[in-house]
Parts: C-alpha cells; sequence; structure tokens
C-alpha cells in the first residue's frame, strides 16, 4: 500500500460499499480527480461554524464522519450514512480471492440491533428455530424488543445471560444453519 | 390570582419552552439540576436552578420524585407547578399532593387524570357519553386463557394494551392464537415495568386506521373548546414520528363531528386546562375513541401555528382562574403546519438509539420555521432520557406549501455528531401517497420501502471523501519532508471559509 501511494500520480483508492458495490478514484488528493476513469469536480467545504459541505453540480451536501476505523469508513451525506473500506487495487484483488475461497459459512451470529438488557432468552444450545421465531428479549429505551432469528437451524451458542447488558452489535446467539 | 413563580418539573426542550412562555407572562422560573445533565442548555435558561445533583437516589429518578419535587418548591416558595409531559405529567398522586400542599397544578384536576388515565374507566365513560369506542374486553383482562377467549369472541387481530399505558409502551398486535400467551406475557411485563402496573386490557385492532387527536381547553368555569385535530399517523411502534395540522382526512362537517365527542369525553371528566382526545379513523370516516392524554403533548406545537394560541399561556391562565378569552366560534385554523421529529436514531439499523455528542447544529430561518429543541452545540445525548434533538415545526398557508417549506427546511438542518430521524423525514417527503395526504397508521410498515432517502449520488460523494481522507493519512504518514510541496498539491482542497 505505502510503495502505491507514493507515487501521487498513479495513485487509486476504491471505497467499497458494504453491498459490495465499488466506487473508484483516481488521485483522490490532487485538483482533478478521476471517478470510474472520467473527471469529476467535488469540492470540499468548511463553514466558520465548523460544518464541513461538499458542492458537487451546484450543489451542497453535509458532511460528517460518523466512524474512521484504519481503512473502515462511515461517512454521513445529508444526514444518512454510508459506510465502506478503502482498498487498494491489490487489496481488493486480495479481499475477493479470500472472499471466494473461504467457508460459506454455514453458521451465522445474531448480533444486538440496539444496546439494551437482556430480559430473558427464549432459546437454549441445541434449540431448533425457525426463520422469524423469537430468540431473545432485549429492553432498550424502555421498550421491550424481540430479537427473532433471520434463519432457520439449531442453536450453537448463547453467548449472553439473563440482565446482562449489551452494546449494539454484540453478539448475542450463533445459530447453525440446517 | 396571578402567578408569580413556577416550578418546570421536566428537562430539554419543553422546560425551554414553559420558561419562555413564563418570562413573557412575567413570571419567575425555576428548574431542577441533575447529576445526569448538569450542564444542560435548559438550567441557562430559567430564572432559578433548584440544585438535586448532589445527593439522588438511583432507584428514584429526580423527574418522579414526588416529595422531593413537592418540598423543594415549598422551601423556594414556589406558587405553581408545571409538569411538561411525561414524568409526573399524569400522575394524579402528584396532581393531588401539589393541592393539598396549597402548590398550583398547571394541568387538570387529580381525579380527571386518574379517571382518563386509567383506561378502562375512560372507556366506560365515552360508553356512557355515546361516543363510538371499538369492541374489546370491559375491563383489564386477568390471564391469558380470559385474554384468549374474548380473543376468540372478537375475532383476530386484536391488540392488548397497557391500562394504565400510553406511549406504545404496554400495547402488542396479536395476529394469531397461538402467540396470544406470548404476547400476553410480554405486554404484562412491559406495563409492570412502565406503569407499575401489569392490568392490561384487550381491543379490536383496527389495521389500518389514521390516528387523529383533537386539541382541548378548558377552564375551572365549565367551558370548553377544541382547537382542531392533529394528524399522528406516522408512527412507528406506536411512536409518533410527525404530526400534522389540520389532517388531510378531515372536512369541516367531520372535524366537527369528532370534535364535538372529543368535548363530551373532557366534559365526562369536567375537564380543565389543556388536553387531548385520541380517536382511531376508519376509511369509511367512522371514528372510536381510544384515550385522553391529560398534559401538554410534544405535537402541540402544530396547533399553536394554525390556531395562533399559546397552549402554555392557556394552561397558565386557566391554573389562575381565568375564564377562557374565546369560544369554539372564534377558533380559526389558518394555514398548514407540520412537526417533525429530529431524534437521535439511527433509522438505518432499526432506529436504534444514537448516542453521543451534538457536536453542531444549526437550521434556516424563516417566518415559516419554528424549531423547538433543548441542545445546542455541545449537548449530549444520554441514555436516561428520549432521543430528541428537536422539533422542526414548519407553517405555511397551503399543505403543499409546507411540504416545500420542510424540503428546504430538512435539507439544510444540519447536525454534527449524531445519526438522526432526519434521513427518515427525507423518505417521508419522498413518498408520493404523503405528498397527496393518502397515508395510515400502516405507512412505514407497507409504503415506505426503505425508511431513509438517499440521492443517487450520495453515495458517489461520501465513497470520495473516504478515499480522500484515507489518501490524505497515507500522506501524512508517509512524511513528505517538504511541507511547501505538500501544502501545494492539496491547495484546492485548503478549506475555503464562507463568510455568514
Amino acid at each position: 500500500m505505502a510503495r502505491e501511494a507514493k507515487n501521487k500520480q498513479t495513485i487509486k483508492l476504491i471505497a467499497l460499499s458494504t453491498t459490495n458495490k465499488a466506487y473508484e478514484f483516481k488521485k483522490p488528493l490532487e485538483k482533478i480527480i478521476k471517478y470510474q476513469g472520467k473527471p469529476v469536480d467535488i469540492r470540499l467545504h468548511e463553514d466558520p461554524n465548523g460544518f464541513s459541505y461538499i458542492v458537487w453540480k451546484n450543489k451542497k451536501y453535509m458532511l460528517d464522519v460518523i466512524e474512521k476505523n484504519q481503512n473502515r469508513y462511515t461517512i454521513m451525506i445529508n444526514s444518512v450514512w454510508h459506510s465502506f473500506t478503502v482498498e487498494t487495487p491489490i487489496s481488493l484483488k486480495r479481499r475477493r480471492f479470500l472472499e471466494e475461497q473461504g467457508d460459506s459459512s454455514s453458521s451465522v451470529v445474531i448480533e444486538a440491533p440496539m444496546p439494551g438488557k437482556i430480559i430473558d432468552i427464549l432459546v437454549e444450545e441445541g434449540s431448533e428455530i425457525k426463520e422469524g421465531e423469537p430468540i431473545i428479549i432485549l429492553e432498550a429505551m424502555k421498550m421491550q424488543n424481540e430479537i427473532t432469528s433471520h434463519v432457520t437451524g439449531v442453536v450453537k451458542s448463547v453467548e449472553v445471560k439473563k440482565n446482562d447488558l449489551v452494546m449494539k452489535d454484540d453478539v448475542l446467539i450463533e445459530i447453525q444453519k440446517t | 390570582m396571578k402567578i408569580k413563580s413556577l416550578l418546570i418539573a421536566n428537562r430539554g426542550e419543553i422546560a425551554i419552552r414553559i420558561i419562555r412562555t413564563a418570562r413573557k407572562m412575567g413570571i419567575r422560573s425555576y428548574v431542577i439540576k441533575t447529576i445526569k445533565e448538569p450542564n444542560a442548555w435548559y438550567l441557562e435558561e430559567a430564572d432559578e436552578i433548584i440544585d438535586f445533583s448532589e445527593s439522588f437516589d438511583d432507584n428514584l429518578p429526580e423527574f418522579l420524585d414526588i416529595d422531593r419535587i413537592i418540598s423543594s418548591a415549598k422551601e423556594h416558595k414556589v406558587e405553581a407547578i408545571h409538569p411538561g409531559y411525561g414524568f409526573l405529567a399524569e400522575n394524579p398522586d402528584f396532581a393531588r399532593r401539589c393541592e393539598e400542599e396549597r402548590i398550583i397544578f398547571i394541568g387538570p384536576s387529580h381525579d380527571a387524570i386518574y379517571r382518563m388515565g386509567h383506561k378502562t374507566i375512560a372507556k366506560e365513560l365515552a360508553r356512557k357519553h355515546n361516543v363510538p369506542l371499538l369492541g374489546g374486553s370491559p375491563g383489564s383482562v386477568a390471564n391469558a386463557e380470559e385474554a384468549r377467549k374474548i380473543a376468540h369472541k372478537i375475532g383476530y387481530p386484536i391488540i392488548l394494551k397497557a391500562a394504565a399505558g400510553g406511549g406504545g409502551r404496554g400495547m402488542r398486535v396479536v395476529e394469531k392464537e397461538k402467540d396470544i400467551e406470548r404476547m400476553f406475557t410480554l405486554a404484562t411485563n412491559e406495563a409492570e415495568k412502565a406503569f407499575n402496573n401489569p392490568d392490561v386490557f384487550l381491543e379490536r385492532f383496527v389495521r389500518e386506521p389514521r390516528h387523529i387527536e383533537f386539541q382541548i381547553l378548558g377552564d375551572q368555569h365549565g367551558n370548553l373548546v377544541h382547537l382542531g385535530e392533529r394528524e399522528c399517523s406516522i408512527q412507528r411502534k406506536h411512536q409518533k414520528l410527525l404530526e400534522e395540522s389540520p389532517s388531510p382526512a378531515l372536512d369541516k362537517k367531520l372535524r366537527k363531528k369528532m370534535g364535538d365527542a372529543a368535548i363530551d369525553i373532557a366534559k365526562s371528566v369536567d375537564y380543565y386546562s389543556a388536553g387531548t382526545v385520541e380517536f382511531l379513523l376508519d376509511e369509511d370516516n367512522s371514528f372510536s375513541f381510544m384515550e385522553m392524554n391529560t398534559r401538554i403533548q410534544v405535537e402541540h406545537p402544530v396547533t399553536e401555528m394554525v390556531t395562533g394560541i399559546d397552549l402554555i399561556e392557556q394552561m397558565i391562565l386557566i391554573a389562575e382562574g381565568k375564564k377562557l378569552a374565546f369560544t369554539q366560534e372564534d377558533i380559526k385554523l389558518n394555514g398548514w403546519a407540520i412537526e417533525w421529529r429530529i431524534n437521535a436514531e439511527d433509522v438505518q439499523s432499526g432506529f436504534s438509539p444514537s448516542l453521543g455528542t451534538i457536536e453542531k447544529i444549526s437550521w434556516p430561518e424563516n417566518e415559516h420555521i419554528r424549531v423547538d429543541t433543548g441542545v445546542r452545540d455541545g449537548s449530549v445525548i444520554t441514555p436516561y432520557y428520549d432521543s430528541m434533538i428537536a422539533k422542526l415545526i414548519v407553517h405555511a398557508e397551503t399543505r403543499e406549501k409546507a411540504l416545500q417549506q420542510s424540503s428546504m427546511a430538512i435539507r439544510k438542518f444540519w447536525i454534527k455528531g449524531t445519526k438522526t430521524t432526519l434521513a427518515f423525514c427525507r423518505a417521508v417527503l419522498q413518498n408520493s401517497n404523503f405528498r397527496k395526504g393518502k397515508f395510515n397508521t400502516s405507512f412505514i410498515s407497507k409504503e415506505l420501502k426503505l425508511t431513509y432517502h438517499a440521492e443517487p449520488d450520495e453515495a458517489m460523494l461520501a465513497a470520495f471523501f473516504a478515499t480522500y481522507d484515507y489518501a490524505r493519512g497515507v500522506q501524512q504518514f508517509e512524511e513528505k519532508p517538504l511541507q511547501l510541496e505538500k501544502s501545494k498539491v492539496i491547495a484546492p482542497w485548503v478549506l475555503k471559509k464562507r463568510l455568514r
């Protein structure tokens, strides 16, 4: 990566979205940026109040960085967020290769959709569950929410206990798909 | 008597809203400081602060501590208490204690709060006054088995509701008989937790009704008027996300019919102060009474915009014992108002709370726009209270113009630091049936394909910024010795300062 970036003339970066859409930019730091091979005029501004925005085709787009962790980004434009990993052509190739090689995993994890407290666990290890069936009751913002399984299978492990406090995206349960 | 001082037993935007009117009326305002929000904006706006942050009880939230609130009010010789919404606003014991301690409670009588708060009593009152009702259990349901029997009789789907409830908590829709036991347990648990009362009752569930509510004002001399309706059908899990006044579904005739029914309900408990009567409106324009909220509502500003009446001021005048200065004939609905609730929620992942700090907030200002908020730059969204950041209220001559102004205002409503429901507002505004006024409570689940809306180029622009920021990081990491050359390279990106 470092070697590639050194040569500013050829730098090419790809933002890969969570839906696997690739946005390719050449020389993103320079005056003339190329997007998917064509030059585009994207301008970045900051107003005196500390807001950043992009001007694109005479329109303003409010910009906020929600998350930035190595090459992972969550960028908000006009209050809608978009997540990407930034890849170089080589890292993208490697990533695609690994994805093809990787096991087409038959087990899935159910994550907490929001922070909250585990009120009840409706399954145990070895339970058979169907898609759409409730597995956990999670209390968040004073509401009790049923967390349902989006797959059919057998519960491989339960990672939480009753009354546990969980953060968003914490793993609750692992399910072996059948 | 004229009230000279009042304690606001609340926080956030509604505390500030009440302070504004109190100031206008020459009333000294007192607020409560808590350890959970020691730097909140409402504290600065008030005339006096009563400090609860030194000592506190983990199990009894400050705004629910009746004894402490009452004794503080007496200690500071405060004449009246406004409860705002939520917390103690609909607690009959609190209203009664105020009365006993000779503090003016700015709200209805404790008896009206009690009877309307108990949903089964309220339904009985409605029945007596010939206000239409949905079929269901006559009172609370003792257990899942009884619920099963009643549900079997009236037919599915049914809805279980907390008898002491409101605000969507302790409510469960049951589609099929096999789910009733599980749902009964969920509803009673939630009711117990939220309202300290596990009782639930059962009603026929109207699948796609509109939610229409009427604003009521009554004085202590028996005069009652309604200030028109609010359309509150855009809801998710019974939580309102936007409200308008008037409703696209009502004409003059239906407004009068429903308004009269709302006044009948209020009359049945000799209601005074501001209150709201909620109805379900079916496609065939038949309506049924749901409940009465005996407090000021979050969405009261839309009514204020179309009627020109300051509801908080009216509540205070009524509490002072004044007569209403207007009759039903004097109330005119002028133009169209829409309130967009801007909450710190991630609408792209199930409306989950998005806590954090509001680094920056700004919105456009013109004669159509009103913003009620309790936050400003640097405010923290805590897990202790609701997720509301602001209410954007837009008022124009027609619905179409109000929608136009809304699009502009939402685009220019900038909040940095947290995810917000503005993304959802954009999706609603894009929807053609919403624009036509054709929608009901199933709008979000059935009509909205996505709970957010992005223009086609926005993902590309976000992707661009990710690559730009990454490239910049790499460049800095590489320790280029020529600082000058580097700044030359990024020259187009030297952030352009814009003067306001």
